[in-house]
């Protein structure tokens, strides 16, 4: 099967600042994540792949065509930006038909699918409101919402989680989720692991503008498994879990906070101490106020994979 | 051999007509026009004053028609059509890239020309209505009193084309200048009351580089008045050429904003 998307040695740079470094990939129909920490160089990939900007070097071609000023090439592709922006004096309906009616769609025509799309993503009740009174989950549903109302084949959604809350995650990643197996290609991006594990199982890793890693999320997860991981827990009775650990193989090694309330595990084995924590709490009737783990955002990954 | 092809042609005329509607309708219903709407309605209430004045002062010599006359030139050509071109015409490329809303737009199966001709057109639309309103209720104030002098609508009629023209021609070159420039405000208001007012008074010709010179070469030259003697240097142009021209200055600047706009990358700032 010949890839819907396909980047060769792609580079792009602003003034002295590099986005993005001889990428070379083949994106195939289905969901891949985009990872990569904040400046990765996610967006302008993703930017040129929706042929938004132009490449410095390199070719991209989607369906096979060019992309950078290919205007047809454009109603096969849904794009979801990562800025909080929009006609905020329109309602959402407004927006969303306006925008409908670029896709050449006859005003009927636009109004249903604005509709369709509203629905899809639980605006329906709100969508007469003007777009300054939406709350932030609100307007990242309605950005969804205009990249999916002209169903399109492709489908790039540049952070479509950010400012969500619990809920409105859900319904974000149920949503990218039920494109699967439609044939269609939805690229997602995230600077959180566990989102984009949550969609797919694909992902490309990003790293200083370029492609740091590129497979199933197995490997991924293999890779920054081998990291050693803090937990940081915050409970009743730090002292006492601490003499808990500290005779299992997989902790390295414990430690306090300053505040004492809270104690420190470095493990190789995150997996084990995070299954191993309810039965310690319940059997030394432990109270537990917060499990944070701060090696978990993808900067700590990425510096320890690229051995800073 | 160069052939056109139909169903590109109407293809690009039905993305004119879509931008077109969505930012006349967006537009129509903005604060903006709300805003320059109020002012455009200033000199009706100049109108309205004067008017009142004559009626009681008892004051009828000087002709409403000649006050009609002055107001167009001196307030609508030479102030409100710029101010309105200028604020309208820079902001149809620069508040979609400031207010990063340009993705929306460019990740449509639109040319990027079609948007902002489209643009363009729906904002040039809007700003020759919101003029027309003005110079019409104006018109009609100040000549209450012999609103059956049919040959008085001639001039009415002249002046709105005038002045649309104007706005047209105006709006096309800050519409250029939006695209190329991030200052272009401060750019504008310097060619607009800088320029535009200096260059038309030199002789010879030199005052043939600025609009304004075309525009009044279509309207008759005050002859009375305080400061009439700044216009003695005003050689017009005939009518047709300063349509001809008006309309070459328009096709240039917005051809050339066109190519700019397809071409250059608007990265917003963060």
């Amino acid at each position: 099967m010949s890839a819907m998307i396909q980047t060769e040695h792609l580079s792009k740079w602003y003034g002295n600042v590099l986005g993005l470094s001889d990428v070379s990939l083949e994106i195939e129909s289905g969901i891949t994540g985009i990872l990569g920490p904040n400046g990765a160089g996610k967006s302008t990939f993703l930017k040129l792949i929706s042929g938004q900007i132009k490449p410095n070097i390199g070719t991209c071609r989607v369906r096979g065509e060019k992309i950078w000023n290919n205007t047809p090439l454009f109603s096969a592709i849904g794009f979801c930006p990562e800025q909080d922006a929009f006609y905020e004096e329109l309602t959402g309906q407004q927006f969303m038909t306006g925008l409908l009616k670029l896709h050449h769609f006859s005003p009927s025509e636009a109004q249903t699918k604005a509709q369709k799309a509203l629905e899809i993503v639980e605006l329906m009740e709100e969508r007469n409101r003007i777009i300054k009174s939406y709350s932030r989950g609100m307007r990242q549903r309605l950005k969804v919402a205009q990249a999916i109302a002209h169903d399109p084949e492709i489908i790039i959604l540049d952070e479509p989680l950010n400012g969500l809350d619990p809920l409105g995650r859900r319904r974000i990643i149920r949503l990218v989720k039920s494109y699967k197996g439609e044939g269609r290609t939805i690229i997602v991006s995230s600077h959180v692991l566990p989102e984009i594990e949550a969609m797919t199982k694909r992902i490309i890793l990003i790293h200083q503008g370029k492609i740091f890693a590129q497979g199933d999320i197995h490997y991924i997860r293999d890779l920054i498994d081998t990291h050693p991981h803090i937990v940081s827990i915050k409970c009743s009775d730090p002292r006492q879990l601490a003499s808990l650990f500290i005779q299992e193989a997989f902790v390295l090694k414990v430690n306090f906070s300053s505040s004492q309330d809270t104690l420190l595990v470095e493990t190789n084995n995150r997996d084990r101490l995070f299954s191993l924590l309810p039965a310690l709490f319940e059997k030394h009737n432990i109270d537990v106020d917060e499990i944070t783990s701060p090696d978990d955002n993808l900067q700590a990954v990425f510096d320890y994979l690229v051995g800073k | 051999m160069v052939r056109i092809n139909q169903e590109q042609l109407s293809f690009s005329l039905s993305s004119l007509k879509d931008v077109f509607s969505f930012f006349f309708s967006m537009g129509r219903k903005s604060k903006k026009l709300k805003i320059f709407f109020l002012i455009s309605i200033l000199p009706v209430v100049i109108a309205l004053i004067i008017k009142l004045n004559q009626f009681f002062s008892d004051r009828t010599s000087i002709q409403g028609i000649y006050i009609f006359n002055n107001m167009s030139i001196a307030i609508y050509l030479q102030f409100l059509i710029l101010i309105l071109a200028l604020f309208y015409g820079t902001s149809v490329c620069s508040e979609e890239v400031e207010g990063k809303t340009l993705t929306y737009l460019t990740t449509r199966p639109v040319s990027k020309s079609a948007l902002l001709i489209g643009k363009y057109a729906a904002y040039t639309s809007l700003t020759i209505i919101i003029t027309g309103i003005g110079v019409i209720l104006s018109f009609l104030i100040l000549n209450m009193d012999d609103l059956l002098n049919f040959s008085l609508y001639k001039i009415l009629v002249r002046d709105v084309v005038v002045l649309s023209l104007g706005l047209m021609c105006y709006t096309a070159f800050f519409t250029f200048i939006g695209t190329i420039m991030r200052k272009s405000i401060l750019f504008g208001l310097i060619f607009s009351f800088g320029w535009e007012n200096v260059i038309q008074y030199f002789p010879g010709s030199t005052q043939r580089f600025a609009i304004v010179h075309y525009l009044k070469s279509l309207l008759p030259v005050p002859r009375t008045g305080r400061f009439s003697f700044l216009m003695f240097r005003l050689e017009p142009s005939s009518p047709a050429f300063s349509i001809f021209m008006i309309f070459l200055i328009t096709g240039v600047f917005l051809g050339l904003a066109c190519l700019l706009f397809s071409w250059k990358e608007y990265i917003f700032e963060d």
